[in-house]
């Protein structure tokens, strides 16, 4: 029973973990929010759904299909939610854009595939045991995920160019730094990074087009708790989170596991400097 | 000056009719409309007409939170479910004996109220997204506690909803009854709207220092706007539940949470009408958009994205024909120094405003370090130095903004100690800032009256209900705001909207904004950047004639010539120490100003 | 070391060419028909009070901000170019307040500074900067953070050098440094002259740029009140009066 709990925890934190990377990946290349992080989630489990199950498929196909879904998601939000309202003298349209945005795949996820949950395929053929794949697919997804990004950041010029329009978006346009291409390949990381979440996460949460909601939610508090932009703050965070949920879901059950999880949620966010909306990062007046 | 193309409008507010409401042609439309529509048509429409009314309950409330005061609260559908499921509930009897469902209502109210304020109270510490977020918590966790709790609210079977006393207990008859609740609540709102509560809500959106430096206590205004609007959602939730006639936790989603939030952006912020032609808009969509309902939430979807990325003041700005008149194009600024005397009427003299030793360090960088100052009432203070020398951040010190790690701050010999951003406002501090803050949606005359805030004496009540006080609050300040501007030569302007304003315009209304405090300090932060000679030689008339009327004034400045011209006395800052004072003279003529000014 | 202009300076074209620049932020106009020229192979300083709009020339002229007027490069028009473009056409800026990418090390810094190079040149092109530099050469695998506010000035002049351009703007290198650093950065810059590359230099410090330009211009109140070669005589007083006097009436 606990061996279950843990590996539940894990496994659905691991998939928060990355759908808080995907918050953070667009934060980076933008320092703005998107609602579209939960979205993709969703996305990723759908289409895995309907290209294997649905068109038949082989699990690579499905796969490498899915994610290249998500990345032209990723670059659909820049593009048309993100791009337009950077310039604009006022501050928080993104919020309004990237909601349109991510409602608007939704609904149209809830009409096209329908509102009820649908089944995941099992993507290796392997019998059903306690370490089952539904848990390990998600871990793997995020170790894979975590350092993927720690060779693209740290090895790769364009991971270095990455990192440094996150640092100080000025000074690397100043150096000619092409900032938009690399803000919508940002975008389109992203997008794969939560499409895998939600691939991976499928067997687990079905594809659902509700799962958008709850993912949107429950990825952004591994950012909140872990540190804006923060990936390895969103891991821990999300681990934590998932386990917690579980281990509440359990001992006291669904509700009051709800609210245990918000309300912690709440209390960390309000003590934590991160999220205080007075932090002066620069001068304001 | 052509006055029809730049008119003020009527400086009336009356009892039934507060300037937010913009034109009366389409309200008086709707009224017609909505008082005879069981007359052309049936019940079908009287129904999706009554969901109307009971949405625009809500959406009246969150419009003051969402368009005004511009809070991110996205999860709203918690107030409706707590309102729905308290009515509900002490109506039908299911915890004690049934109660009568008016009562049932106002106990749903006081809930919404309770509840808006827990809701609310995290949207003074966390930045916008993730205030966002939290509030989708909230309409998760409410709902999720519904279902739960099944002894008292049913869990997933759900209860029965209200049922209110006959005549309004058939379905035109409840329709006559949300109609009522509906236009109350236009009303209250367009009060407050209208009111120096309204002004102080967008200022606090779209400059929140400025407003905190016109005194403006952000927390407590904030709490009580949250308080109303989860009043008027918990009632708008009792009188959905008696619509539905039974309500189960499904009824309460996200998506309509996030609807009514998108009603308020679609009719555009800082409006009455656009918003409830929103949340009309909302209420027949999916009656168009059969056979899924989830084409209409696609569609208003798509209507959000369009109008932020097109027509981001959404309907309103659409129907907004005044401020599409051209303006003149070869205004000049005329200031009239001589109506000063009329609005700075001293009571008492104020003693002298001064800065002891005071220190303050940036991370690792001392911006002040060991500086004293002092401004005399009557004079102008000039304070010059390089890029980086601390000027700007000696003034955040003055007006409050900062506070000094060493030394202190001084009036008339007592320290300062009020950590409150908007404690300096009540001492009679006034400032102005390097780049203009305003409400580039407001009118020029609002934008200046918002500096007379705290001079009102009616309470938020008094303005939501239109009683005396309210109108006794607006009269005085529309009147010195008026003279404020005439004083510096925009009274012409009054009635345009800021953001159609030239950069120099808005440096002068900054400044007849501050003069609304009838201030005993003004703090200048290079008021004459970006604008033309003349324009300096106008302001440095004003400022010197402001001076003359008592205020002490500190003029922060990178324009030599402006200093030197009407400055008493010049203070000197290079790397956070003073460099030299003195006279103008002394200071022209000070070998290492000169060297520090151009450099070497 | 090579030269950076493929042709000798010619004394008949201008290599920069700015002609009745006008820029400013939002509503607020800061440049009002700015006209200014280099040659190539000189060095030009940009004096002027604080406010007068020498930071905004540069970013127009880099394509940081729209402007509007005639911007001319070697020859090619610069109208609608941003920062990649002028770059790549051998126009290098570097920007006020030595912002280097605190985060990476001192050669990672380089590289991105040669990120539209052939991957091949790229490491050729990080040594013949760090040339220039030995202090931070022998730091070149440290953090950018781990460097003096000096260091991290030599370091922002170093990514200019690393594109060889034409033509080297730099925004008051000497800001925040102390005098045998800033003593370094110029010798810096003599080198560049004799390799034929063009600087624009803008500087607060009026001795030390005037014993090192070959020409000023003295910017105040959005347009260029004086140029002069710096051969001549009397310049300081000259210098302070421009800044001083009265501005003539300003075009709205």
């Amino acid at each position: 029973m606990v061996l279950s709990i843990v590996l539940s925890g894990l496994a659905i934190g691991c998939i928060y973990a990355l759908i808080g990377i995907a918050y953070n990946v667009m934060y980076s290349a933008s320092r703005v929010f998107s609602f579209t992080a939960g979205t993709l989630g969703m996305a990723g489990g759908i289409l895995g759904s309907l290209f294997i199950l649905k068109m038949g498929l082989p699990s690579w196909s499905g796969f490498i299909l899915a994610l290249a879904g998500g990345a032209m998601l990723g670059v659909v939000t820049e593009i048309v939610a993100v791009r337009p309202v950077l310039k604009s003298l006022d501050q928080h349209l993104y919020v309004l854009s990237t909601l349109a945005l991510a409602l608007i795949v939704q609904q149209f996820a809830a009409i096209e595939w329908g509102t009820d949950a649908q089944p995941f395929p099992r993507i290796f053929n392997l019998e059903r045991n306690n370490f089952d794949q539904q848990f390990w697919l998600p871990m793997l997804a995020c170790v894979v995920t975590i350092v993927g990004l720690e060779v693209l950041y740290r090895r790769t010029l364009i991971g270095h160019a990455f990192l440094a329009i996150a640092e100080d978006n000025y000074a690397a346009r100043a150096l000619g730094l092409p900032e938009r291409n690399l803000r919508m390949t940002s975008y389109a990381l992203a997008g794969v990074i939560g499409a895998l979440a939600g691939f991976a996460g499928g067997q687990m949460m079905l594809a659902f087009f509700d799962n958008a909601t709850q993912l949107t939610f429950y990825g952004f508090v591994p950012v909140a708790l872990g540190g804006m932009g923060n990936n390895r703050g969103a891991v821990v965070a999300g681990i934590v989170l998932g386990l917690f949920q579980q281990a509440a879901n359990f001992l006291v059950g669904g509700v009051f596991a709800s609210v245990a999880v918000f309300a912690a949620f709440i209390l960390v966010l309000l003590a934590r400097p991160e999220g205080l909306a007075n932090v002066a990062l620069g001068r304001r007046v | 000056m052509d006055m029809s193309t730049t008119g003020v409008r009527p400086a009336r507010t009356s009892l039934l009719r507060s300037p937010a409401l913009g034109s009366t042609l389409p309200w008086v439309l709707l009224t017609v409309i909505a008082v005879t529509l069981p007359l052309f048509a049936g019940g079908y429409w009287g129904v999706i007409a009554t969901r109307a009314c009971v949405y625009w309950v809500l959406v009246a409330g969150l419009n003051l939170l969402v368009g005004f005061a511009g809070q991110l609260a996205i999860g709203w559908v918690a107030l409706l479910t707590v309102g729905a499921y308290v009515t509900s509930v002490l109506a039908a009897g299911n915890v004690m004996p049934a109660l009568d469902p008016y009562l049932a209502l106002a106990i749903a109210g006081v809930a919404g109220a309770i509840f808006g304020v827990i809701v609310g109270l995290p949207a003074l510490r966390l930045r916008t997204f993730y205030y966002a977020i939290t509030t989708l918590g909230f309409a998760t966790i409410v709902r999720q506690i519904v279902l739960a709790w099944a002894s008292v609210t049913g869990g997933g079977v759900g209860v029965p909803g209200p049922i209110f006393h006959p005549p309004f207990d058939s379905p035109w008859g409840f329709y006559y009854l949300c109609l009522i609740f509906a236009a109350v609540c236009t009303w209250m709102t367009a009060n407050i709207a209208g009111s120096r509560f309204g002004r102080a809500l967008t200022a606090l959106r779209d400059a929140e220092v400025a407003a905190e430096a016109s005194g403006i206590a952000k927390s407590k205004l904030l709490m009580v706007v949250f308080l109303f609007s989860g009043a008027t959602a918990a009632i708008a939730g009792g009188l959905f539940a008696s619509l539905q006639s039974y309500i189960t936790p499904d009824a309460f989603t996200t998506e309509l949470s996030v609807l009514f939030f998108i009603g308020v952006l679609i009719g555009g912020r800082g409006s009455i009408i656009g918003p409830l032609l929103g949340t009309i808009l909302l209420t027949v969509l999916p009656e168009f958009a059969a056979p899924l309902v989830a084409w209409s939430t696609f569609l208003y979807a798509v209507l959000l994205l369009v109008i932020v990325l097109a027509i981001p003041g959404g309907i309103a700005e659409l129907i907004d024909f005044k401020n599409r008149r051209p303006l003149q194009s070869n205004r000049a600024i005329v200031p009239r120094p001589d109506l000063l005397k009329r609005l700075l009427t001293q009571d008492t003299e104020p003693g002298r405003l001064t800065l002891e030793q005071v220190a303050l360090s940036f991370g690792g960088v001392r911006a002040i370090d060991g500086l004293d100052l002092t401004i005399i009432p009557g004079q102008v203070h000039g304070l010059i130095g390089p890029n980086g020398s601390g000027k700007t951040t000696t003034l955040n010190v003055i007006s409050g903004y900062y506070t000094p790690q060493g030394g202190v701050a001084k009036l008339d010999g007592v320290v300062l100690t009020e950590l409150a951003h908007h404690a300096r406002a009540h001492m009679r501090i006034a400032r102005t800032f390097q780049t203009p803050r305003i409400v580039g949606e407001a009118s020029v005359l609002e934008n200046v009256m918002i500096g007379g805030t705290i001079d009102g004496r009616g309470t938020f009540v008094e303005s939501l209900l239109s009683l005396p006080r309210h109108h006794k609050d607006e009269k005085m300040l529309r009147e010195s705001a008026m003279l404020a501007l005439s004083a510096v030569g925009l009274e012409q302007l009054a009635g345009v909207r800021a953001d159609r304003l030239q950069h120099s315009e808005l440096r002068f209304i900054e400044i007849a904004r501050a003069l609304m405090l009838r201030p005993a300090f003004l703090l200048l932060d290079e008021p004459a950047a970006g604008l033309s000679a003349e324009e300096i030689r106008r302001l440095g008339a004003l400022v010197v004639a402001i001076s003359q009327a008592g205020t002490g004034v500190l003029l922060v400045e990178h324009h030599a010539d402006l200093i030197f011209d009407i400055c008493h006395h010049v203070t000197v800052l290079n790397l956070g120490k003073m460099l030299a004072a003195g006279t103008p003279a002394e200071i022209r003529s000070h070998r290492e100003v000169v060297n520090a000014y151009l450099g070497g | 070391m090579p030269t950076s202009a493929a042709n000798p300076p010619s004394a008949a074209e201008p290599l920069l060419r700015v002609t009745g620049l006008s820029t400013g932020y939002g509503k607020v106009g800061v440049l009002r028909g700015v006209d200014l020229t280099i040659n190539a192979g000189e060095v030009v300083a940009l004096l002027g009070p604080n406010g007068a709009g020498k930071t905004t020339l540069l970013r127009a002229i880099s394509g940081l901000l729209p402007w509007q007027g005639s911007v001319s490069f070697a020859g090619r028009d610069l109208s609608g170019a941003g920062p990649r473009e002028t770059v790549k056409a051998g126009l290098a800026h570097v920007i006020e307040g030595h912002r280097v990418f605190t985060q990476q090390s001192v050669v990672d810094n380089l590289l991105l500074a040669a990120y539209d190079l052939p991957r091949g040149e790229r490491s050729a092109r990080v040594e013949e900067a760090l040339g220039y530099f030995p202090e931070i050469a022998e730091k070149r695998h440290q953090r950018a953070v781990a460097l003096s506010g000096g260091q991290q000035q030599m370091l922002a002049v170093a990514q200019g050098l690393v594109q060889r351009p034409r033509l080297l703007m730099l925004d008051e290198p000497s800001a925040g440094l102390s005098p045998v650093l800033v003593d370094r950065v110029f010798d810096v810059v003599r080198k560049l002259r004799e390799t034929g590359t063009a600087v624009l230099l803008v500087e607060q410090l009026i001795e030390k740029a005037l014993a090192l330009a070959d020409r000023v211009y003295a910017l105040a109140r959005g347009s260029i009140v004086l140029e002069a070669a710096t051969s001549e005589a009397d310049l300081p007083h000259r210098l302070e009066h421009a800044y001083f006097a009265s501005a003539p009436a300003a075009a709205e």
